[in-house]
């Protein structure tokens, strides 16, 4: 079967494009750096692809709020190749600066379980993290094993860098997070990591730096009510490799024991990726 | 045109916090001590368009403002709302930016407003401006508005308006207008008499901010006497007896001591007041640097090109090779430490773009030598205080790498009263190029030709930058240009870089190179040595405002600029390309033949000279040299009285807590370390991952564990007692902290860059025949410790004035060499970090322990603390490097074999402070006992910085393995790591230390934390 194919987004100041397609690839998938306006302009078109990554970076410089104007750009120009790419149950990942892209374009969270397809409307936002600082640091995060986030699969809880200024993720009112709640689409939290696994999720903030930036509820990412669009703070493609770990040089990386990708140095976050690619193998 | 206002603030309420206004409040504290209750902010934009003011206002939060989380208003200030701002503010203050500053934030919400109002009308003349206003609230009554102004803006390229209680009672808000340029006049092209008297000449030069001194104006004076060149010049039409001052301006941003590096390629009389020498050194330059490197170049095969091209280019396997340069910032850093900074790494970034066909930076490095932060002493007029420097320099750097994409994985920051003066700002890059390209050229090698189209790719040209190279030729003064300032644009840069990759990619590039110094005038004009000559049409050079002068145009500096060429049947795929990244490329000039640099504007021609005279016309300078050793007051520790028992531990909590080795980790952590997912060791290492890292190592390739190691070394203090042993310390240092990661020390390369005083013996120099003896020295230990360790510098840079003030006022810095190194790492997944792994870790010391405490840290901190006399003593050598390397070999392949995963560089402080940094990484005790580790005092042994020495740790499994792998080399069993909660260290039966790990944590962390926490 062939593989799938993966548009990786890039231009304007995206700049993880070369290692989420490398981790796409490693797992099977077909990937390919786009430049946004070739999807603008229509040279390209999205419905030649599988998926669609928006990676992480530093969008138009994150003025006038990270992610805003390049959500803009996806908003008015690409409304409809989005709402289609959905429509056709093709999944989407943002990741750091793709996520804050896609809740700036109101594709997540999304409307309501009801008509769950896109809809364009912002009701979420990222916002600078509570310690005023854009960080690089490593984070624990859990995810809902009920989420209907087909990105996060058998995933329980995996060590991953943050490296964001405008993390903390904020919305409304209590009802906000309630509703989303109640479809499990607050899909990863970040959590303290001498919890038990698969107990660490919580509503109470945890302290910095456990939380890095204050997110309300300890949210990390969430997903949209199709569980098909899913974006996240962290970087999972960061870990690909137990290298990256900082753990690897105590040889104590966690990650599977052995893959078909890297052998026995597969790292955590790889499964994610797969995930993806799997989805759309089995699906087809 | 209509400007309207529209003004952003955050939304109060459960849950939402004013960021930016913390970030203030929290820097009055951490900096100032100034406790204020509550800081608020407003981000304002003004918009100057022909869209009226409703239509503005319908789609604000479209753009301006992001509805969840901001409140948002059209043309009404927040601060004169009474729902949302019910009290009266203590005080308020407005800053924006000057005119023609460089505006990001604007820049960014003008691409958002054409998305917005795509209708091209709407777009001519329109521009937008930012500013930001703080509104503080329960302000201690002494803090005035003007005092917190001068701390929040730099006057030389931001504005600020202020109101009191009293006017924010009355309703006089600060409000910032848009900021009008001023119109320029062009002027057009002037004739330069030269026919003047000698007086006249230095008088040209110096007003003129030429830098030249009399031998090299009479040169170019002489040229122009010449009858062929007069004859040449009437025929193209110009000025034929003088040049213009297009020409003159060329020549000098062409001949500086930054673009030229007189100092290092002049003839100098050395003269050894002590052994009797009495000789001459042709160029620095030549002998000691670029000599031995191309001796070496014929040995290995992996040395792809070196000096000529932007960095340093090596072989790293078959499909791929990679390049280094490192560069230093300092005069603008003194200036506007923000905007100095960011131009540093975002224009060191494009010296990897334009190193071959170009190459792709993958990763970042900075070292910065700052004034102490906590300095209390008097400052000289127009001087930051070193705190305000050192979050400026900071930040441009976060910035300006964050931004870019680039992982910072490698670095240091220094400190020393005396870069008060100046601040050093060194800037690295590592760029990685396939070794061919798809059309089967190499990668490293320009391929240019007459004919090629010569296109300038990137940002406009502007006022900004103007005698930026001719400025760092010459110390800081009070009234130093703020023309020589830019702020870098690092989204302009990023799309400049995605497109020009994509170019190099498809073949179109036939040539390529930065704008930095010189601007134009420099790029084009090297790039025209290739074929011998260009013709450039500077009308054709698109400009951020109109009415610059031509020898503007040529010589401005500002940033974001790639020269590159292009065949002309490329053209029309190049531009498309530059289309689709909207990138600005614009065709400027044509390679040529002809021998010349021929500057046009439009049909005239404004400046006409040869490439042999611009580029070799310099005459070489005849500098005097004489050494004699220094000899500060002795450092004798012996008579300093100490507890009885454990009687150096207090003395490890306060060398943890100095400023040299504290822990930087706030300030490193907000640099991205790990894009680009490769960073195998990040800066800091360990449980908590907060240990020091000694190297950065990057698997650049993703999914491969093929490694490069990155590490530097500065130890700028030696150069009190000997520049030749500071020069001789900083490579060992950048070296072994490259073994600690498992560098194939067979397959590495390094970059000297050299930061000195003012050399040359003159009124304001009197002592300038020592420093140029001190740079001599240096340059001789380069040579000697490079030929023992096979480590070619491959690529390096100068700056030779780094002084202050002129007189019984003046700071010269201590002469300064950053050593960086990169090289092979051949498998990741087996490489050390410097923390304890656990319970039971054996201890070794790889290396001697020596009589070595002259300019020891330790010196350093008992002599400023009044306990001591002097630094005085043997400053530490490398008297044998041809037998360390072996050692250096054997540890570093012990670590590639896995045979060890810990190891730490000792340097600062000695064995005491890298066993305590390695029980603070593995938050783990250790037990210690220095006896046997040399013939040297105790305080030789516990806190000399004796040079070629590691602290190891071995599992007790692995421990005999170790041994034997290192047999013939000189290694101490230590002792043990330990479950216990202390890292005791004795000799023999005297116990010098007993310090509990947590104590060591928090005394190395809390002195540079300067953030202010996070409540």
């Amino acid at each position: 079967m062939a593989a799938p194919k993966v548009a990786v987004l890039f231009g304007f100041g995206i700049n993880c494009d070369h290692e989420t397609a490398a981790v796409f690839n490693l797992v099977g998938g077909d990937a390919e750096r786009v430049h946004v306006n070739n999807f603008v302009s229509g040279n390209r078109s999205l419905e030649d692809f599988e998926i669609l990554a928006v990676p992480g970076g530093f969008s138009f410089g994150d003025h006038l709020g990270s992610g805003r104007l390049m959500g803009n750009r996806m908003r008015f120009a690409l409304r409809e190749q989005l709402h289609a790419f959905v429509a056709a149950g093709k999944p989407i990942i943002g990741i750091c600066n793709g996520f804050q892209v896609l809740v700036k374009t109101g594709l997540l969270p999304g409307p309501g379980a009801q008509t769950p397809l896109p809809d364009f409307v912002q009701r979420a936002s990222l916002t600078l993290n509570d310690s005023g600082r854009y960080e690089d640091r490593w984070v624990t995060l859990e995810f809902d094993a009920e989420s209907p986030c087909i990105w996060t699969k058998d995933i329980q809880r995996i060590d991953c860098p943050v490296r964001h200024g405008e993390g903390k993720f904020v919305m409304p009112s209590a009802t906000d997070f309630d509703a989303l709640a109640a479809n499990n689409q607050l899909t990863v939290r970040y959590v303290d990591p001498s919890t038990p696994v698969g107990k660490g999720m919580t509503d109470q903030p945890l302290p910095f730096p456990l939380s890095p930036n204050g997110s309300m509820r300890n949210i990390a990412g969430i997903c949209d009510a199709t569980g098909l669009v899913f974006g996240l703070m962290p970087h999972p493609e960061a870990v690909y490799a137990k290298w990256l770990h900082p753990d690897h040089t105590r040889n104590s990386a966690p990650g599977p024991l052995t893959s078909e990708a890297l052998g026995e140095w597969e790292g955590e976050g790889l499964q994610i990726f797969r995930n993806a690619v799997e989805y759309v193998l089995g699906n087809r | 045109m209509a400007v309207t206002r529209v003004e952003v603030t955050p939304k109060q309420g459960e849950g939402m916090r004013d960021v930016r206004g913390d970030v203030v409040r929290r820097q009055l504290m951490a900096d100032h001590n100034i406790k204020v209750e509550e800081v608020r902010s407003i981000n304002g934009f003004l918009i100057k368009s022909s869209i009226n003011k409703s239509e503005i206002a319908e789609r604000v939060n479209d753009l301006f403002s992001d509805p969840i989380i901001e409140d948002v208003l059209t043309d009404t200030l927040f601060l004169s709302s009474s729902e949302h701002f019910p009290t009266s503010p203590d005080a308020a203050i407005t800053i924006g930016f000057k005119p023609g500053v460089t505006d990001n934030p604007g820049s960014a919400a003008f691409d958002g407003f054409k998305t917005i109002f795509p209708h091209h009308d709407h777009q001519i003349g329109a521009s937008i401006s930012t500013y930001h206003t703080y509104a503080f609230f329960g302000l201690p009554e002494e803090v005035t508005p003007e005092w917190l102004a001068s701390t929040l803006h730099n006057n030389l390229i931001q504005r600020a308006v202020t109101a009191d209680a009293a006017g924010c009672s009355n309703a006089q808000w600060p409000a910032i207008d848009y900021p009008e340029k001023p119109p320029q006049t062009l002027t057009p092209p002037q004739r330069m008499d030269l026919e003047i008297s000698d007086e006249e000449l230095l008088s040209l030069s110096e007003t003129g901010l030429l830098a030249l001194n009399l031998e090299e104006m009479q040169t170019i004076q002489a040229h122009y006497r010449d009858e062929a060149i007069r004859q040449s010049r009437a025929a193209v039409g110009i000025v034929a007896d003088a040049p213009t001052d297009v020409e003159l301006e060329c020549l000098a941003q062409t001949w500086s001591e930054h673009c030229k590096h007189k100092i290092f390629a002049s003839k100098i009389h050395h003269i050894d007041l002590e052994t009797g020498e009495d000789s001459y050194v042709d160029s620095i330059f030549k002998t000691h640097i670029m000599k031995p490197t191309h001796d070496m170049q014929k040995e290995v095969d992996w040395l792809l090109s070196v000096f000529h091209d932007n960095s340093g280019v090596i072989a790293w396997n078959d499909d791929w090779s990679v390049c280094m340069k490192a560069e230093t910032h300092n005069s603008p850093s003194a200036l506007d430490p923000y905007g100095g900074a960011m131009t540093g790494i975002v224009g060191v970034n494009r010296d990897i773009l334009g190193t071959g066909l170009g190459a792709r930076p993958i990763a970042n490095t900075d070292v910065f030598c700052f004034g102490p932060p906590n300095w209390e002493g008097d400052l000289p007029d127009n001087l930051f205080h070193p705190s305000r420097v050192f979050r400026g320099v900071h930040a441009g750097v976060r910035v300006g790498g964050n931004e870019s994409g680039i992982p910072t994985v490698n670095g240091a920051i220094v400190f020393d009263d005396r870069y008060i003066g100046k601040p050093l700002v060194y800037c690295g890059t590592v760029g990685i190029m396939p070794r061919k390209l798809p059309d089967g050229r190499e990668s490293h090698i320009k391929t240019p030709t007459a004919g090629d189209i010569v296109y300038m790719v990137g940002g406009r040209v502007g006022y900004d930058g103007i005698h930026g190279a001719t400025f760092s030729s010459l110390e800081l003064t009070e009234e130093s240009p703020s023309s020589a300032v830019q702020i870098g644009d690092p989204i302009t840069q990023k799309k400049m870089l995605d497109m020009v990759l994509e170019a190099r990619d498809a073949g179109l590039i036939s040539c390529i190179t930065d704008n930095g110094a010189g601007g134009l005038s420099s790029s084009i004009g090297e790039m025209a040595t290739y074929t011998d000559g260009c013709e450039i049409d500077l009308a054709k050079v698109p400009l951020k405002q109109p009415g610059l002068s031509a020898w503007e145009i040529l010589v401005s500096e500002s940033q974001e600029r790639m020269t590159i060429a292009v065949k002309p049947e490329d053209c029309a795929a190049f531009d498309a390309m530059a289309q689709l990244h909207e990138v600005e490329a614009t065709p400027v000039a044509t390679f040529t033949n002809t021998g010349m640099f021929h500057v046009k504007y439009e049909d005239e021609t404004v400046a006409y000279l040869s490439i042999e005279f611009l580029h070799d016309g310099v005459p070489q300078l005849q500098l005097e040299s004489e050494w004699r050793t220094p000899t500060p007051e002795l450092f004798t520790p012996e008579t300093i009285s100490l507890p009885e028992k454990a009687g150096h531990s207090n003395l490890l909590l306060r060398m943890l807590a100095q400023p040299n080795i504290a822990s930087k980790e706030s300030w490193v952590r907000q640099y991205d370390h790990e894009v680009i997912a490769q960073t195998v060791i990040k800066p800091f290492v360990g449980v908590e991952r907060d240990g020091p890292g000694d190297a950065g190592v990057i698997a650049p390739i993703h999914g491969d564990p093929h490694g490069l190691v990155i590490s530097c070394g500065i130890a700028p203090r030696y150069s009190d007692l000997d520049a030749g042993a500071m020069a001789a310390a900083s490579i060992d240092e950048a070296v072994r902290n490259a073994v600690c990661a498992g560098i194939n020390v067979d397959k590495m390369a390094g970059l000297d860059n050299f930061c000195w005083p003012d050399s040359i013996e003159s009124v304001k120099t009197p002592d300038g025949k020592f420093k140029l003896a001190q740079l001599v020295r240096a340059n001789r230990e380069l040579e000697r410790v490079c030929r023992a360790y096979r480590l070619p510098c491959v690529s390096g840079k100068d700056s030779m004035k780094n002084d202050y003030g002129t007189g019984e006022k003046k700071i010269s810095i201590p002469p300064t060499l950053l050593y960086s190194v990169f090289g092979d790492q051949p498998d990741v997944r087996f490489t050390a970090t410097s923390d304890f792994k656990n319970p039971g870790e054996k201890v070794y010391l790889v290396g001697v322990s020596k009589e070595e405490l002259g300019a020891s840290e330790i010196s350093f901190m008992l002599r400023d603390s009044g306990e001591a006399n002097g630094i005085g003593g043997q400053v530490p050598l490398l008297l044998h490097p041809e037998i360390n390397i072996t050692t250096y070999r054997a540890l570093s392949t012990a670590i590639q074999s896995g045979l060890i995963q810990t190891a730490h560089d000792c340097s600062e402080g000695g064995v005491a402070v890298a066993a305590a940094e390695m029980c603070i990484g593995g938050r783990v005790g250790a037990e210690i006992d220095i006896d046997g580790t040399g013939n040297a005092s105790v305080w030789s042994r516990l806190w000399g910085e004796s040079l070629g020495r590691f602290l190891v740790g071995v599992q007790p499994e692995n421990e005999a393995a170790f041994i034997k792998w290192m047999a013939g080399h000189p290694i101490t069993m230590l002792g043990t790591v330990t479950d216990s909660e202390n890292l005791t260290i004795s000799d023999g039966y005297d116990v010098l230390i007993d310090v509990e790990t947590t104590s060591m944590v928090e005394a190395w962390q809390k002195t540079l934390d300067m953030t202010g926490g996070v409540a």
